[in-house]
């Protein structure tokens, strides 16, 4: 499903700024796996994942996902591989403050060309996925951190994405909405979804559906440990 | 300093020109680079840099370009708005005959237009594949238009330095012969033949484009509009002025026309162009656009209704032609 060879990834190059986000990466991560990044801030754990997105591009390597080569991605292609195949969950939700959920869970479908009534069928259902179908409604701005998440959630698997990648999800959640959240992951685990988590938290560490924790320091993989 | 220089419209070309050049200069660059480096399959540092700077150096160079075809007609405006400082000059004509630089400049300028659209076109199919399948070829083709476009912006600058104020310039009358009774067209040809000419290849170049005989649509949009230059000074231009004496190809781009001429020669370098593009596409690139044809297709069509239209305006109104 995704396969990185000897990815680099250097911020600033050619200046005095240079910085080496990520060394060598060489990972492969099959169908159906739910992979945990772990490793403090500025391990690289981010920019790895901005790469599987192809929101960004190594510096050298190659990074295939479902067979297509997306580390040389023209940013045109980029954009339709992220709307046909990746969702995204990030740390501050990243949802449009001015709309309300079900809003913000069809933007990813704004461009898709498909009819008005098929895309409020595929929010209906990927808001009922996430559990917030009731608040289907309301301003994102009136939400919880905890519904807010949920929001974010029901936007990156409304277009059905085979691959989810979460960006240190539970950073602003308490306690009892990082359990529903992980929850939530362990229901999409079930649905066969390939998931790809990039965390600090402890929370992550021994759940039964992850079938690896790799830890990263300094943009290296320092250990990749079998659940 | 030369008057001329110290003319608003030309200061505003010329530093438009200067900094588009300085752009493309820029675009050239790295545009070589690419040449010598490139290689696709390659995941090195350096092929993904050439990959990130391929896609801003072609931004630029679709950015310049786009700009360039609107300075064509802002220079044509531009040497028409010199008439006025120049002895003998009632428009544009003479003012590109000002000096031996005019004309090859003009035709350049004409030649540029059409590889440049060739290249934009090239870099649109290019954009939509993902593995960047005509960056060599878009980029040699860049080089070729780069020397060109080397040759134009020296010519503009000799074009402009050297207008004199001072030597009167012949006017429009005396370029196109009427005074003298002497027929300017070429290969022997008269009045009605050009017409029967110009009417066969617009059909010719219609039938060709709609049925895809490619190359023959090719030669056959060329040569008309070879001929259709000809015809609109010769005999369409007549109607245009009500002057049978009046042959001139820049007195119609003027206000006492309606500005007609750029809208004419418009819709006949734009009909040209996409019929070439689409053979073009078709020929090198095995790509068929109906779309380009019907475009190419509307402002032949329109061309040819516009100039006939002051014909039959002039007939309906008067009861004779000219």
């Amino acid at each position: 499903m995704v396969t990185l060879e000897n990815v680099h990834k250097i911020y600033n190059e050619g200046t005095p700024q240079a910085f080496d986000a990520l060394r060598s990466i060489d990972l492969h991560i099959d169908r159906g796996e739910t992979v945990i990044l772990s490793g403090v801030s500025g391990s690289g754990k981010s920019t790895l994942l901005s790469l599987i997105a192809a929101l960004d591009k190594p510096s050298s390597g190659k990074i295939v996902v479902n067979g297509e080569l997306i580390s040389k991605l023209p940013d045109l292609h980029a954009s339709a591989y992220r709307a046909r195949q990746i969702g995204v969950v990030f740390q501050h939700f990243n949802l449009l403050e001015d709309l309300n959920v079900e809003e913000n869970v069809i933007v990813p479908l704004v461009h898709a060309g498909l009819p008005l009534a098929t895309i409020l069928q595929m929010a209906q259902k990927s808001m009922r996925s996430a559990a917030i179908e009731h608040k289907a409604g309301q301003p994102v701005n009136r939400l919880s951190g905890g519904e807010k998440q949920r929001c974010a959630i029901a936007r990156a698997l409304v277009h059905d994405p085979e691959l989810i990648l979460c960006d240190e999800p539970t950073a602003n959640l308490d306690r009892a909405n990082s359990l529903k959240f992980i929850a939530m992951l362990e229901m999409l685990h079930g649905m066969g979804k390939t998931m790809i988590v990039a965390t600090h938290d402890p929370l992550f560490e021994a759940l039964s559906f992850v079938s690896r924790v790799i830890h990263m320091e300094d943009g290296e993989i320092v250990n990749s440990e079998q659940q | 300093m030369n008057e001329i220089l110290l003319n608003n419209e030309v200061i505003v070309y010329l530093l438009s020109e200067t900094v588009l050049y300085l752009l493309l200069f820029i675009a050239f660059l790295s545009t070589a680079a690419i040449l010598r480096r490139w290689n696709f399959d390659a995941f090195t540092s350096e092929q993904f840099t050439l990959e990130n700077r391929s896609y801003l150096v072609m931004t630029i160079i679709f950015f310049v370009m786009m700009l360039k075809m609107l300075l064509l007609p802002y220079f044509i405006y531009t040497i028409d708005t010199l008439s006025d400082l120049i002895p003998g000059a009632m428009c544009g004509a003479g003012v590109i005959k000002a000096n031996r630089y005019g004309n090859p400049l003009l035709t350049l300028k004409i030649v540029v237009l059409f590889l440049s659209g060739l290249w934009l076109s090239l870099n649109t199919i290019d954009l939509k594949a993902k593995n960047y399948p005509y960056i060599r070829v878009k980029s040699w083709l860049f080089m070729v238009i780069f020397l060109l476009l080397s040759a134009e912006y020296l010519l503009d600058l000799l074009y402009f330095t050297h207008i004199e104020t001072t030597n009167p310039v012949s006017c429009c009358s005396v370029i196109f012969g009427q005074s003298g009774g002497a027929n300017g067209l070429p290969l022997g040809l008269d009045i009605p033949k050009l017409l029967i000419l110009f009417y066969l290849l617009f059909a010719l170049t219609v039938l060709t484009i709609m049925t895809d005989f490619t190359v023959v649509s090719m030669f056959a949009s060329l040569l008309f509009l070879i001929v259709s230059y000809y015809a609109v000074v010769y005999f369409f231009g007549t109607y245009i002025y009500e002057l049978p004496t009046h042959k001139c190809p820049f007195c119609m781009l003027q206000d006492h026309y309606y500005y007609v001429g750029y809208l004419l020669w418009g819709f006949l370098l734009l009909g040209t162009f996409y019929a070439l593009d689409s053979a073009v596409m078709q020929l090198f690139f095995n790509r068929s656009s109906k779309k380009l044809k019907r475009i190419s297709l509307l402002f032949l069509s329109l061309f040819v209704l516009l100039c006939s239209t002051y014909v039959a305006v002039y007939y309906m109104k008067n009861g004779v032609l000219l």
